[in-house]
């Protein structure tokens, strides 16, 4: 999960990275306030999950309140990248004399966490990678050892800091290393850490992403999805245990497993357009089965529903059960094609026949997704 | 031959006593396996399908010889459970749990990799040698024996690509789900090796997806060291840029160019790697190579 920049400063500020002072507004006027509180000039920031926020015209500084509530007018109700702004950061405005780049995160290809540190901040870090790699250092770090204090010091002489420097920086790595481990993080990114003209250091911008799967032993974070899944759909998918994905055509899927999920849109792609990706995730019940009926039909304009699952954990006529329902209670006439396989497949496919179900008999998708375009040739 | 498990090989059920423990171990011994244990904390002197059940793994290596373990408990009991495995002996364990913290796997993969101990997962449908013995909670009906390996991150469609080959008279040695997490235990190269080594196994099919770089490690791994064919399936072109595809481990990251399909195709095709773009390709470019005309 994804947190916004200010909840990410909280995170930071817990393991003694100094943060600046912020406010939150959700209006021009609670903006004004704020910046009276902190003091002017300030920075406005919108809070929303993406980057790009500069490009986008969504941090803005401020000299007078005046300013404050323009910036605030502005930026509020705006939309950056998708996601609607509905809240600013007020922060004073620090004058920096040198810019850093760090992060903890976990590196794709060998799956274990990476410390980076550049001396080169504010900008893109894959950018400073790519044109001046001298600048950049990263180091592997094992999980049962740690960053070492050692290894943190020599990554800052790595981009050439000296003296006191040295140790300052260093301390702050340690600390977002913490950050990482502390709170169960994909990434811990700060960006730019900032070397003030009054000699302190100060984290300017925030990025962290919590593990989904280690949410539960973080009730301390109080995190709630709410504003985090700007999609209604998505959100309610997010809510009943499955993962939506709206798209923009008219071909509901229902697919039991990632693979298969995406699979099934490869192939329905070549001729028609499907309307969602949903993955049911292995456990399938009657009453998921429902519920997942209900949630990719509420998408307007669905022509059919293809429904591809396969019996692991559980055995699939179960989950045969929750379909016919949902189309009894809700007297469901777009066409709903089933490829079901596995544990009882037979009399799954007892269930789906009796009830008006269209069962695909044979082993491969791509015949399943031919009977499916027939019967909708064949409806015009 | 096969690879990882056989017939022979002593199984310990982890979280026995569960609904779905229970369940899948009855499903487990139909197959053939093994099964010597069974363990949940607190029920030890019980039975399930005739299997004995102890509080400890080291009971359990003790008294039945137990060798692999098949984990089917809550993520929040693996940390432990996984430790007391590792340092009782167990030398191959199946997560087939999911939702497990990353950090959680991270921790328990250094530790294992220090102790040479195989685990496969998280995320797994497990590990079935076809017509010999089973891990997990796969279909036993996809199957049919036979010299194909597959690997595959998504467990459905392991179960679609190998009843697709099986109907076409392909059979298969071993298929391992080896996890769909963005962070597993044990990756593609370190299976395509295993395969590569087997002589019951003529030639290997990886099913993959879009996130990640695990085919572009196998590639790198292919060019190197392997004579055997291989072929593949990667689903998810259509996936849009950015979207988490129910899986952890599959999110395009367009800016960074790797993880999309079409790098993950490209960097296979160049090491001689047959791409199907839709999984009923895979038997036709599977047939290719065992029936060369």
């Amino acid at each position: 999960m994804r947190l916004y920049e200010f909840e990410g400063n909280d995170l930071l500020h817990r393991e003694g990275i100094p943060v600046p002072d912020y406010a939150l507004a959700a209006t021009p006027g609670e903006a004004r306030e704020g910046a009276e509180k902190l003091g002017l000039p300030v920075v406005v920031k919108a809070q929303v999950l993406t980057g790009g926020r500069w490009l986008a015209g969504g941090v803005q500084t401020a000299q007078s309140l005046e300013e404050v509530e323009e910036a605030a007018r502005r930026i509020l109700g705006s939309s950056i990248r998708g996601w609607l702004v509905q809240k600013v950061m007020i922060t004073p405005k620090v004058d920096s004399v040198r810019e850093f780049y760090m992060a903890v995160t976990i590196d794709e290809y060998s799956g274990t966490p990476v410390a980076i540190l550049s001396a080169a901040g504010g900008v893109s870090v894959n950018q400073i990678a790519r044109e001046r790699p001298e600048e950049v250092v990263s180091r592997y770090i094992s999980v049962i050892k740690g960053l070492l204090p050692s290894e943190a010091r020599r990554m800052c002489r790595g981009v050439g800091l000296e003296g006191a420097e040295v140790s300052r920086v260093a301390n702050m790595l340690s600390a977002l290393y913490r950050v990482f481990r502390n709170y169960d993080a994909l990434i811990a990114e700060i960006n730019p850490l900032v070397r003030t003209s009054e000699g302190d250091y100060m984290a300017l911008d925030a990025k962290v992403e919590i593990d989904d799967s280690s949410l539960y032993r973080h009730p301390e974070l109080n995190l709630s999805l709410d504003s985090r899944i700007p999609n209604t759909l998505e959100r309610k998918g997010r809510e009943i245990g499955v993962t939506y994905v709206e798209l923009d055509g008219d071909i509901a899927i229902i697919a039991s497993g990632a693979g298969l999920g995406m699979a099934s849109m490869d192939i329905i792609s070549r001729r028609m357009r499907p309307a969602n990706f949903l993955e049911t995730g292995g456990a399938i019940t009657a009453e998921l089965m429902y519920k997942v009926m209900d949630l990719v039909l509420q998408k307007e304009g669905i022509r059919a529903v293809f429904i591809n699952v396969y019996g692991g954990i559980n055995p699939i006529h179960e989950g045969a059960e929750g379909v016919v329902k949902y189309m009894k209670e809700h007297q469901v006439t777009v066409p709903v094609v089933a490829k079901a396989l596995g544990n009882h497949q037979e009399e799954t496919w007892e269930i789906f026949q009796n009830n008006g179900v269209h069962v695909v008999t044979d082993v491969s998708t791509e015949k399943g997704v031919e009977q499916l375009a027939r019967l909708l040739e064949s409806d015009k | 031959m096969s690879i990882l498990l056989n017939r022979e090989t002593r199984v310990l059920v982890q979280g026995i006593t569960g609904r779905i423990g229970r369940v899948q171990t009855k499903w487990m011994l139909d197959y053939g396996t093994n099964i010597v244990a069974g363990v949940t904390p607190g029920k030890g002197g019980e039975e399930v399908e005739g299997v004995p059940v102890y509080d400890t793994v080291a009971e359990a290596v003790a008294k039945q010889g137990a060798e692999a373990s098949v984990f089917f408990i809550p993520p929040k009991a693996f940390k432990e459970a996984a430790l007391q495995n590792i340092d009782a002996g167990i030398s191959l364990i199946v997560v087939v749990t999911e939702h497990i913290p990353v950090h959680d796997v991270m921790e328990i993969r250094d530790y294992a990799s220090e102790r040479q101990v195989q685990i496969i997962g998280p995320t797994t449908p497990g590990v079935i040698t076809v017509g010999e013995a089973k891990m997990g909670i796969m279909p036993a009906n996809m199957f049919t024996p036979g010299r194909i390996g597959v690997i595959s991150r998504s467990g459905t469609l392991s179960y679609e690509i190998s009843i697709n080959l099986s109907t076409a008279g392909l059979g298969q040695s071993t298929v391992v789900g080896m996890g769909a997490d963005s962070v597993v235990f044990t990756s593609v190269p370190e299976l395509l090796r295993l395969f590569e080594k087997d002589p019951g196994t003529d030639l290997v099919v990886i099913v993959g997806e879009v996130g990640g770089v695990q085919e572009e490690n196998a590639a790198q791994f292919i060019e190197r060291w392997m004579t055997k064919p291989v072929v593949t399936y990667i689903a998810g072109h259509n996936a849009p840029e950015g979207k988490r595809m129910g899986h952890a481990g599959a999110i395009i990251q367009g800016e960074h160019g790797t993880g999309t399909p079409q790098s993950k195709m490209a960097a296979l095709r160049e090491v001689g790697v047959d791409v199907a773009m839709y999984p009923a390709e895979v038997v036709e470019l599977v047939k290719g190579h065992l029936a060369p005309s």
